[in-house]
């Protein structure tokens, strides 16, 4: 005989959880205790426009604000170089100025000195 | 609707002067050919819009400019041309002779002409007045070497070329004004003639 504790053990285990039949009526009365199948809900689906993420929320006002800005600096800038074009441009018409009326003197002396210093005899020069 | 259009031509041809040339401007070839030539040149281009921005860079510290500043107030252009050659007559004297025709025209007057024979030299100038104003200026100086020809384009009172005249080194021609009588200065030996042309033989 098997006199060891452990095969004992085991065998009593497996006679405790040998397959016994169902008592008759088990099934019958473990569905009347279930309660009563309820009616699915059926819940309409909608989809839901996808919420924006961050980057899109925020993204197009800071596009164009940063657009706004860069048009703006843009503008500034195009405006001192305008300025500075400018500044050149008359700087360079007064210098064009002044050389155009020292020309212009320089010959009217050549005129007021032909005109005003007497002829020299022999000297065959017409003034009027 | 035809009316209005014939109106509209009619306008546009009487307006004709508007878009002209100003008044005493003078067609003054470019010489561009020249420029590359020439030992020395001038070249100087001011319509209304660039002597107007040239006054405001003329400062008023300076008497020099301050007085040029005064004098382009009222003037619509500047033109300058002038060259410097290192062999006689190497410009187009033909050119020169265009620009005097155009001072033949009606209004202009020849106040100073000298005819050097033995220097062959040549200054002319010329004004044009209407009124108590001249509206424009012309020098036409030739010389074997070197030619100048100098064109002022506004309304300049004659009071103003005086003011003009020995100050940024202009002499003292002793313009005479129409109404005023001229100042009191020692007679000049030739005065220049003020009104009509003085033919130079």
């Amino acid at each position: 005989m098997n006199e060891n504790p452990a095969n004992n053990f085991e065998d009593e285990l497996r006679r405790r959880l040998r397959p016994v039949n169902a008592p008759e009526g088990f099934t019958e009365r473990l569905m009347a205790a279930l309660p009563a199948r309820q009616k699915p809900v059926v819940v309409p689906f909608t989809p839901r426009a996808a919420r924006p993420s961050s980057a899109r929320q925020f993204g197009v006002p800071a596009a164009l604000a940063a657009s706004l800005m860069m048009a703006v600096f843009l503008g500034i800038q195009w405006g001192v170089h305008r300025e500075q074009l400018e500044e050149q441009k008359g700087l360079a018409a007064s210098q064009e100025l002044m050389q155009a009326l020292r020309v212009t003197s320089q010959k009217l002396d050549l005129a007021y000195e032909a005109v005003n210093n007497p002829p020299i005899a022999g000297d065959e020069e017409n003034r009027s | 609707m035809n009316a209005r259009i014939g109106f509209v031509i009619a306008a546009l041809i009487l307006s004709g002067p508007a878009w002209a040339a100003p008044k005493g401007q003078l067609q003054i070839p470019e010489f561009a050919a020249l420029a590359e030539k020439a030992n020395e040149s001038v070249t100087v281009t001011l319509d209304a819009n660039l002597l107007g921005m040239a006054a405001r860079f003329l400062s008023n510290a300076d008497p020099e400019q301050a007085k040029a500043k005064k004098l382009v107030s009222s003037l619509t252009g500047i033109y300058v041309r002038n060259y410097s050659f290192d062999s006689d007559y190497a410009y187009p004297r033909g050119d020169i002779e265009g620009v005097r025709r155009q001072l033949n025209a009606p209004g202009w007057s020849r106040i100073v002409g000298v005819v050097s024979k033995k220097e062959n030299s040549n200054v002319e100038v010329f004004i044009l007045v209407d009124g108590e104003k001249a509206q424009g200026l012309a020098i036409i100086a030739s010389e074997p070497r070197e030619f100048t020809i100098v064109n002022i384009v506004g309304n300049i009172a004659l009071e103003q070329l005086n003011d003009l005249e020995g100050n940024i080194g202009v002499p003292d021609l002793e313009l005479e004004t129409p109404k005023k009588p001229p100042p009191a200065k020692p007679a000049a030996q030739a005065k220049p003639a003020a009104s009509g042309k003085t033919p130079v033989p």
